[in-house]
């Protein structure tokens, strides 16, 4: 087989592989920098909870208006953003700190959204439905990943500067400024959207993946923000492309052969990384003059 | 002198608990001003209200800069230092008030950033990740930020806790430099010997004010004895004050 | 005169409470309680035992029972029960636990049994159950399924024999007629464009019997998920043999169908029913129908 059948021919033989690839690459590029943020922000968990607390609201719109790609998109961002800030709501006005009035909401949020579905008297497989897949991507989907990833680079242009203070001295940023609530807000907005916008590429706990993976693997290649934002997004391009191709060559399903390719970039980064990666340490190079 | 600060019969706590009890008195334009006492005294606490971090339990504020324009520097600074990012980022926050979220940095503000960073002794420090700094190199960048924001108030809490005596000299000949400039300037401060030898003004104060006014008047054996006479917990059992609110 | 009428509304009024006890001793009271795992085996308990038997099925019309979570009050449905009748297979993964749960002494038919099995998976997935459990899907093996039915009837009630056994030789005549009238629609269809893509594994027993290549794009299990290799290959399958149609089945995710079906100008062919019947007012609420819509809608789409 040469290098082109391995690499390019699948693509350009099958307009199913180019979708899904094109659907994936929207998606990294809105969803790695959020990630980034969530990553340093200490939030990567959140990033799961919310993906749970979504799963009630599509659930609702399945209800309400059958298989609608927007019922159900609507009906799951209104439903993550509704937790998020109530989280972030509870955590400003009691003691409870953030993860935790998370924690407690989102699960509640789980536990409606399953009631909300066995209520419905089918064992209907709901999950097929929510959770899309990277292979079956019709013009809806994409028109939604990329209206989502428009939004998401949009937002992050406007809330950058805000955002990042918030998120490296959210004292200081309070101290001379009101952004940070807003700003704050707007970031759980994009959490939320990029989330919805994974369903329906990749299904619920990859959509999570493809949001972390990119920024835990930067974290391994630089110490520079920027750097790290141009690192994220190949490296999910590159977890697209090659997850697609393993699924095409070696019969994996598609979305976790994403993920797993994700997963093994990041094993290589934690060992060789530039920043930290574990065996650059064991490799002696003589210290620096100054 | 105008006032800058004024409190009324301020009382400032915790859960109803005072912290800062029945405080009267204002602070000029342009004075250097240490606020002295021992652990528990209220310090903070009235830092947090005169910054309105924490609203008062009673009495007033009347502040004569903007909220926003005070340039506040807490005792322990929640920064996260392993954020990435470098010192010139960092001191680079202090220009937001004159350009928000979008304003460009031009080469003017540029101009500035290296200025201050240059002025706090940190040139070449630029690109060093914030992660890799010293206690004293942190609290220089923080004094850096500080230079920025050109503000007509600064509050210090506890500035020089832990930090090694060259940066403490270099920092306190800023705090000069503000003074000379009319600004007005606050400090909680615990070396005695640094208040005496830096402030002409002090606020000497155990949850009540003890004595405030010239340093060397303020800072008598007797006043401190005092200070450190008063409790430091919170009463579970008190009353509700008795004093009438003015 | 007035003697007689009083000994007669005496004689009424005592007759009263027996003849009520006698018409609750054949009424609801004494059908026969059937359970059935899904609903395909409720409709041939139903036609099978009339009106002596009270059928209940647990997954309903339109469920999945390949991914069906049984609830605690399946457990007590079982426990009253005096016969229970499933698919067997591997088809109810589920059932063995229920049953031990519900400590019913009911005695388990299983209806499939005397069919001769096919194995699973033609796409080279690895599930569970190594048979593939759609037996129902031949006319030939539901006669099968029939005649387990009645048998197993027989045992429970003996009584009731005579209209078991009439019961199901007026259905099974019905079911050859149903046969016959299959041969006959499919014969209709040239020889060539006998080949159809589903979503489901679940025609194979379907595609043998009458002569139709069923390929899917997921294995028996609705839970496997496809990877690119499996569709690239059906597209590519599609485009080579040109097979005209492709068919959702009524509980799997029919996006990817879509996506085919654009891909290669196959024509969507409408819904096939195979693991469980509809609600009544549903275009195949019994076997019959199901069978009769799922011909109908294969000869429309492959002519």
């Amino acid at each position: 087989m040469s290098l082109y059948d391995l690499l390019v021919s699948p693509f350009v033989e099958f307009e199913f592989m180019r979708r899904g690839l094109i659907g994936v690459f929207a998606l990294v590029l809105g969803a790695s920098p959020v990630g980034i943020l969530l990553t340093l922000r200490r939030m990567s968990l959140m990033g799961d909870a919310m993906a749970h607390a979504i799963l009630p609201g599509a659930a609702i719109g399945y209800l309400i208006s059958g298989l609608s790609l927007f019922a159900m998109t609507v009906g799951g961002l209104v439903a993550g953003l509704l937790v998020a800030l109530a989280a972030g709501g509870v955590a400003r006005a009691t003691e409870l700190k953030e993860d935790a009035s998370l924690a407690a909401l989102f699960l509640v949020s789980l536990a409606l959204g399953v009631a909300i579905v066995s209520i419905r008297g089918n064992s209907i497989d709901l999950l097929h439905f929510l959770f899309g897949n990277v292979l079956a991507l019709d013009n809806e989907a994409l028109v939604l990943i990329a209206v989502i990833a428009t939004i998401s680079l949009l937002t992050l242009a406007l809330i950058w500067r805000p955002l990042v203070m918030e998120s490296v001295d959210a004292g200081f940023l309070r101290s001379v400024s009101r952004a940070g609530g807003p700003a704050h807000i707007g970031f759980l907005s994009l959490v939320a959207l990029n989330l919805v916008g994974g369903f329906q590429a990749l299904g619920t706990l990859l959509a999570v993946g493809i949001m972390i993976f990119p920024a835990v693997i930067s974290r391994f290649w630089s110490r520079d923000l920027t750097a790290m934002t141009v690192i994220a997004a190949v490296a999910g391009l590159l977890s697209g492309y090659c997850g697609l191709l393993l699924s095409y060559h070696a019969g994996l399903p598609a979305s976790p052969g994403i993920i797993l390719f994700a997963g093994a970039v990041y094993c290589g980064s934690v060992l060789l990384g530039r920043c930290g990666g574990l065996l650059r340490g064991l490799i002696s190079r003589r210290h620096l003059e100054a | 002198m105008a006032a800058q600060l004024k409190f009324r019969d301020l009382t400032l706590g915790y859960d109803r608990h005072p912290a800062v009890h029945h405080l009267t008195g204002m602070v000029e334009e342009g004075a250097m001003l240490a606020v002295v006492g021992p652990n528990g005294a209220g310090k903070s606490t009235l830092f947090k209200g005169i910054i309105g971090l924490l609203p008062p339990l009673s009495g007033t504020i009347d502040r004569g800069v903007g909220i926003r324009e005070m340039a506040y520097l807490p005792q322990v600074a929640e920064i996260d230092r392993s954020f990435p990012i470098n010192v010139y980022d960092l001191v680079a926050m202090g220009l937001w008030r004159r350009i928000g979220p979008f304003g460009a940095i031009r080469e003017r503000e540029r101009e500035k950033i290296r200025e201050a960073i240059g002025t706090v002794g940190l040139t070449g420090f630029e690109r060093r990740p914030i992660g890799g700094l010293s206690g004293g190199q942190m609290q220089r960048v923080l004094f850096a930020r500080l230079l920025l924001q050109d503000s007509r108030l600064v509050v210090l809490d506890e500035p020089f806790n832990a930090i090694d005596d060259r940066t403490v000299t270099d920092l306190i000949a800023l705090v000069h430099r503000w003074y000379g400039e009319r600004r007005t300037v606050l400090a909680a401060l615990h070396d005695i010997e640094l208040v005496r030898r830096h402030f002409p003004q002090t606020l000497l104060m155990a949850r009540e004010p003890v004595a405030w006014g010239e340093t060397g008047r303020v800072l008598t054996p007797e006043n401190l004895a005092k200070a450190r006479r008063m409790c430091e917990a919170f009463d579970e059992a008190a009353a509700e004050c008795a004093v009438a609110a003015e | 005169m007035r003697r007689g009428l009083s000994v007669l509304l005496a004689a009424s009024l005592a007759l009263a409470p027996i003849s009520a006890a006698w018409a609750q001793a054949t009424g609801d009271g004494d059908r026969l309680k059937v359970v059935t795992s899904f609903s395909i085996l409720r409709d041939w308990v139903r036609i099978v035992g009339g009106d002596r038997v009270d059928v209940t099925t647990l997954v309903g019309p339109g469920a999945d029972a390949h991914v069906y979570v049984p609830t605690p009050a399946d457990a007590k449905v079982l426990g009253a029960a005096k016969l229970i009748v499933v698919n067997g297979l591997g088809f109810e993964g589920w059932m063995e636990r229920l049953v031990q749960a519900s400590a019913t002494k009911a005695p388990v038919v299983t209806a499939s049994a005397g069919v001769m099995p096919r194995q699973a998976g033609n796409l080279g997935r690895n599930s569970t159950a190594r048979n593939d459990p759609h037996a129902w899907q031949s006319v030939h093996n539901a006669k099968i399924y029939v005649a387990n039915i009645r048998d197993g009837l027989v045992r429970v009630d003996p009584q009731g024999r005579s209209a078991y056994e009439a019961n199901a030789a007026a259905y099974l005549q019905q079911l050859d007629l149903l046969d016959a009238d299959t041969r006959r629609a499919i014969a209709t269809i040239p020889p060539a464009r006998r080949k159809v893509i589903t979503t489901h594994d679940a025609f194979a027993y379907f595609g043998a019997e009458y002569g139709i290549t069923f390929i899917a794009t997921q294995g028996v299990s609705t839970e496997t998920e496809a990877s690119a290799r499996d569709v690239a290959r059906i597209i590519a399958l599609v485009r080579e043999e040109k097979i005209p149609a492709i068919f959702f089945e009524n509980v799997v995710d029919p996006r990817l169908l879509k996506r085919i079906a654009a891909e290669t100008g196959a024509r969507i062919g409408g819904t096939l029913f195979s693991d469980a019947l509809t609600a009544a007012t549903g275009a195949a609420p019994t076997y019959v129908d199901m069978m009769r819509h799922n011909v109908r809608e294969i000869g429309d789409a492959l002519k």
